[in-house]
């Protein structure tokens, strides 16, 4: 099945650990797994398989630094999901103004 | 909030705007989309697109002349025939009676929050989004 970015980054998002671990390395900045498992109820290896699937999402990139790997916030795919949004908005914009459209129609022809 | 949500001042009353939210003639109308939707809880439908895109959803709760929720389903059906996942976004519609008519609300929320600590997770941006 192919995936839209948006669904993809949700998907991703919606197990809370990987929530906390991301809201952790947006507090923290980049950080190791290690560095992030010291403010979380997780382990280190927990932490690190969920960082491994945010970087699949695209949400995290890591980069090797020595023998660690630093982890920070992609904010690529955050603008794909504000895209999104921003589409699903405009086309409400669109149904609500002829819904209101539909709904004079219908009173007017009501009155006849 | 993440969430997208919009509304309108119709006018017209509740009694009046609500088969236009329930009838899949009237909503086929107005929402872009031919609709199939049998509006009780649990009920389902199906949007189909002039670009020929599907979309199934689930109806969620219903309150005559008051409150419609449905959940889209979280994959879309292509003209060619192929599938696209996508977010299974909860759609709340609600009715409230104003002086000259009637506020519509909808709100498209997403299939969960990021929570109330926005951060730079992307919360407030959802946010400034949808406001």
């Amino acid at each position: 099945m192919k995936r839209a970015p948006a669904d993809r980054i949700f998907t991703a998002l919606a197990d809370a650990t990987r929530r906390q671990v991301i809201r952790a390395l947006s507090e923290q900045g980049p950080s190791t797994a290690t560095g992030l498992a010291a403010g979380l109820p997780v382990t280190r290896q927990a932490v690190a398989k969920h960082l491994g699937a945010l970087a699949d999402a695209g949400l995290v990139t890591a980069t090797r630094r020595g023998r660690e790997v630093v982890y920070q916030i992609s904010p690529r795919p955050l603008t794909d999901v504000v895209s999104w949004m921003a589409d699903l908005g405009a086309r409400w914009d669109e149904r609500l103004a002829a819904l209101r459209d539909h709904v004079v129609a219908a009173r007017r022809q009501e009155r006849r | 909030m993440d969430a997208v949500e919009r509304a309108i001042t119709l006018p017209a009353t509740p009694r009046e705007v609500w088969p236009a939210l329930t009838e899949p003639r009237e909503l086929s109308v107005w929402f872009g989309a031919a609709v199939d939707l049998d509006v009780r809880p649990g009920g389902r439908g199906v949007f189909r697109w002039p670009d020929g895109t599907e979309r199934p959803a689930v109806v969620e709760a219903v309150e005559p002349e008051r409150r419609l929720c449905f959940r889209w389903l979280p994959f879309q059906r292509t003209a060619a025939g192929g599938t696209t996942a996508l977010p299974a976004t909860r759609v709340e519609i609600t009715l409230d009676a104003v002086p000259g008519g009637t506020r519509v609300r909808v709100v498209e929320r997403e299939p969960f929050a990021l929570g109330s600590r926005r951060a730079s997770t992307g919360g407030g941006l959802l946010a400034r989004i949808g406001t």
